[in-house]
């Protein structure tokens, strides 16, 4: 155990900082001496003093013009100061075992336009303190689908793993075009546009007929969302790789004038001006370079950065996932390493997916809710870690159950493992 | 021919021996060519390279700095200061790094290939619980676009195993990553062959879902024992077959048994175990297997609880195969700790690995060891570049039985090598150059280096 000897010392650091009961809340604080990343017009602000007060951020600036009315004062020490980062598309707290299909409710069959994943979120999920240890203040989850088109609509939760996380349900519409593995891609577009097409004569329909109020009545929940989608207040997100198939989607938001977000895009590099012109968020998984399929020939590890360099706005995800969500930050640090601008990689895991899905965070500023990360250094790197973290102002233990084992089977003891706790 | 003569001297030397006692005349010998598919690698081009100025990571966890290393005659000629090679091309690698080429003891490159689709499913062999007859190398596509990626992120040797969904699944074959047309001028000379098992879900539940044995873990057990009792008799046949011939008699050779003919390369020691084994209390009764039928239970890969039985795995010699954080996606796999294989690695005479079992990650190994030794060090260890290295390059070569060829920067040891921009436990490392046997396999900056598969080429 030659490596091993500072891990008592580490560990009773550890209690005295994240014991389960032991998470400071001060009702106001301030954070001083760091360097802020705010994700705003701001940019990067150095030794700089940000100010919580009942949540909220109500200061951010130099450590001169900061008055320090406050109930407690966390030193960063040189340390950097992030918004919370914010996953997206994946199924977390949907799934404690992937292969337990009793713990597993990510997927249904029968999953349409009106599955809403949210009932089958729990918060106490093992993998949600787990996230937290990447930075992940919030997350937009979806479902992985069933059998049609339609994989329901994406809910926005905080990671506190509070009773009360979820903080939005059907928040966006999610649709899988492209491939298929039977049948034909052609027929999943015409029902996406045959359903629009529908939604849109009912819509004409409704406000030609000035009594019209049955009509809404009428109206069926299905029916209801792709009215939401046509007034363009819900965003509507398709999954596609394929060229041909990005372009005919563009095409349907150019028609339906939706609020489309394109997720998955592997060929979005091909035609990046297009998707520029059309002001269209694109999420991507930054570590896609193999040719996985015919649909997604042209994945590289320079995508994102050539996207964003197109002015494509992108958001950086790890699509799918359900339990290591937090390697968010390193995908970044990948898309850094493979050409992307730092301060873009930063927007694309906190001010980019917030204003694309409405969401009230992601950046560091004046009247946002405080969910912040200090960092003991460079976010992307493996060499830093979350020093600490707070989700609307209240401070977050990284600790998880993994951090339990490990110190079950590093402790030393003369009894059984099993009477280690 | 060459595996030939051993046989045809042993022939004429018991006829003279005891030909003469002998009423009935000797059929001749039957033998069984044991490298029926060998290997035709052939070194690239290469010159005598010397790499000046460099942060050297020997993979004997030495750490030199401002060090050079000298390839030549496709070995490690010399590391140290200040050295001096006539005649030989200069690298200078000044705020670089150099460490041995990376070894992935877990990929399916070659057999699951990208792009996925059903004409590439080559890697599981799923229609009978043992199918050791089958050879991971007779499925290996040398096009998989994956070769190149891997070898851009700095992986100069791959073993390239048959997918987990069987007891036993059948031959792993061990590869140089260089672009070729066939699996043999990849194939790593000399290396042992591997023999893949699987303990655990993966074959209960696939057997078990279709009424078939096995169903449980007991029958797992079952599995493995009934194959190595059929095993331990084909080799005793073999062996007296062996024996009586050499004493003369015009003996009968055992029928010939292609899956038989694998266990019994286990149970001589010539091929290796590498077993897809998660949990700590299934580890300990594999290692307790392989007493039971005399053989050596090898390298556990996946290894999620390896944690829970550090010491066991050390005492017997077993090699640990890690990832640094999957989990969650089968109960087998839901007791991971991130610092996993840094708590293997502090056992005394331990031998932990980190692996990859993904086309995606393999070309990160690296910075999967990144995240172990830094989770680990915020975590009360104390992890140096130069103690991790070794996870990703001896240790794996350990694990293989080719640590005796590459997986460290010593000198005669083959010089695969790889010279990094910065520190490669960064998240912005990126491997610049890449060397096998001494020859340049990859260089960002120059086009001619970057090999492209059959598959990618001309696609719009």
């Amino acid at each position: 155990m030659k490596n091993m000897t500072q891990s008592l010392l580490a560990l009773s650091l550890a209690s005295t900082l994240f014991g389960a009961s032991g998470l400071a809340f001060a009702d106001s604080f301030a954070i001083t001496h760091a360097t802020v990343h705010t994700a705003t017009a701001q940019g990067v602000l150095n030794n700089a003093v940000v100010v919580v007060k009942d949540g909220v951020i109500t200061s951010v600036g130099s450590a001169t013009d900061a008055t320090l009315d406050v109930d407690k004062v966390i030193d960063a020490k040189g340390g950097i100061v992030t918004p919370g980062f914010i996953g997206s598309m994946n199924i977390l707290g949907l799934v404690e075992v992937n292969a337990v299909a009793d713990s597993s409710d990510a997927w249904d069959k029968k999953a349409d336009i009106t599955f809403d994943p949210s009932f089958g979120y729990n918060p106490k999920a093992s993998s949600i303190a787990f996230t937290r240890k990447g930075g992940i203040t919030r997350n937009i989850v979806t479902s992985s689908g069933g059998e049609d088109i339609h994989s329901g609509q994406t809910f926005v939760v905080d990671l506190s793993g509070s009773w009360d996380s979820i903080k939005a349900t059907n928040t966006a519409v999610f649709v899988r075009l492209g491939a298929k593995h039977e049948g034909s891609r052609a027929a999943a577009i015409q029902q996406l546009i045959a359903q629009l097409e529908k939604g849109q004569k009912s819509l004409a329909k409704a406000s030609k007929d000035k009594k019209g109020n049955n009509d809404v009545s009428e109206l069926e929940e299905a029916d209801e969302i792709v009215k939401s989608l046509l007034s363009g207040q819900k965003p509507l997100i398709v999954a596609a790789d394929r060229a041909s198939d990005i372009l005919a989607i563009l095409k349907l938001k150019q028609r339906f004038n939706v609020n489309l977000v394109l997720v998955g895009a592997a060929d979005a590099v091909l035609i990046s001006d297009q998707i520029a012109k059309a002001k269209v968020p694109v999420i991507v998984d930054a570590m896609r370079n193999l040719p996985e399929s015919f649909d997604s020939l042209h994945n590289d590890l320079s995508n994102a950065g050539k996207l964003h360099a197109a002015g494509v706005k992108v958001i950086l995800s790890n699509m799918g996932d359900s339990h290591n969500v937090y390697n968010l930050r390193y995908s970044a640090g990948n898309a850094v390493a493979n050409g992307m601008d730092y301060n873009a990689a930063m927007a694309a895991l906190t001010v980019n997916v917030a204003d694309t899905f409405n969401i009230d965070s992601g950046s560091i500023m004046v009247g946002k809710p405080a969910d912040i990360v200090i960092w003991n250094g460079d976010p992307f790197e493996f060499s830093s870690h979350v020093v600490k973290m707070y989700i609307d102002g209240k401070e977050q233990s990284t600790q998880s159950r993994h951090d339990k084992l490990r110190e079950r089977y590093t402790t030393p003891s003369d009894l059984p493992r099993g009477y280690t706790k | 021919m060459t595996k030939m003569m051993p046989s045809l001297v042993m022939i004429a030397v018991t006829a003279a021996l005891v030909g003469c006692n002998q009423s009935e005349a000797q059929d001749p010998k039957v033998t069984i060519n044991k490298n029926p598919y060998p290997s035709t690698y052939q070194v690239l081009p290469s010159t005598k390279t010397i790499i000046k100025n460099a942060t050297v990571l020997t993979g004997t966890g030495e750490k030199l700095e401002n060090a050079d290393v000298i390839m030549m005659d496709g070995k490690i000629n010399a590391v140290g200061k200040n050295l001096a090679a006539d005649d030989a091309t200069i690298v200078d690698a000044q705020g670089k790094w150099v460490t041995p080429g990376i070894i992935d003891v877990h990929s399916h490159l070659g057999v699951y290939p990208s792009p996925n689709a059903e004409s590439h499913n080559d890697g599981n062999e799923m229609t009978n619980p043992v199918t050791a007859e089958v050879w991971a190398e007779h499925s290996v596509w040398p096009q998989d676009p994956g070769f190149n990626r891997a070898r851009e992120g700095g992986v100069t040797t791959m073993q390239i195993l048959p997918g987990s969904a069987n007891l036993i699944g059948g031959r792993g074959v061990t590869l140089k990553n260089v672009p070729a047309q066939s699996m043999q001028a990849m194939k790593f000379p000399d290396a042992p062959y591997g023999l893949k098992m699987a303990c655990g879900e993966n074959p209960k539940s696939l057997y078990g879902g279709r009424s078939e044995l096995p169903m449980t873990r007991m029958g797992n057990m079952a599995g493995y024992r009934q194959a190595f009792i059929e095993a331990t008799e084909y080799k005793r046949a073999w062996d007296k077959y062996e024996t009586d011939y050499a004493a003369g008699k015009n003996a009968a050779a055992p029928k010939r048994d292609l899956t038989l003919d694998t266990l019994k390369g286990v149970l001589e020691g010539e091929i290796l175990i590498h077993n897809h084994c998660y949990k700590a209390e299934e580890m300990v009764m594999m290692i307790d297997l392989g007493k039971e039928f005399n053989y050596h239970s090898g390298t556990f890969h996946h290894a999620i609880e390896a944690y829970k039985i550090a010491d066991t795995l050390a005492e017997n010699g077993n090699c640990a195969a890690m990832w640094p954080d999957w989990w969650g996606f089968k109960l087998e796999a839901y007791d991971m700790v991130l610092e996993n294989v840094a708590i293997v690695d502090s056992v005394k005479n331990s031998c932990a690995v980190v692996h990859s079992d993904s086309p995606v990650t393999i070309q990160r190994l690296n910075q999967e060891s990144a995240k172990i030794m830094h989770n680990a060090n915020a975590n009360g260890f104390n992890y140096t570049e130069e103690q991790a290295i070794s996870w990703i390059t001896v240790n794996a070569a350990k694990s293989l039985g080719i640590a005796d060829k590459t997986g460290s920067l010593s000198e005669g040891k083959n010089a695969d090598v790889v010279i990094w921009n910065v520190n490669p436990f960064s998240v912005y490392a990126k491997a610049e150059q890449v060397f096998i046997d001494g020859a340049k396999v990859f260089d960002h900056q120059d086009t001619r280096y970057q090999a492209q598969s059959d598959f990618l080429l001309g696609q719009e």
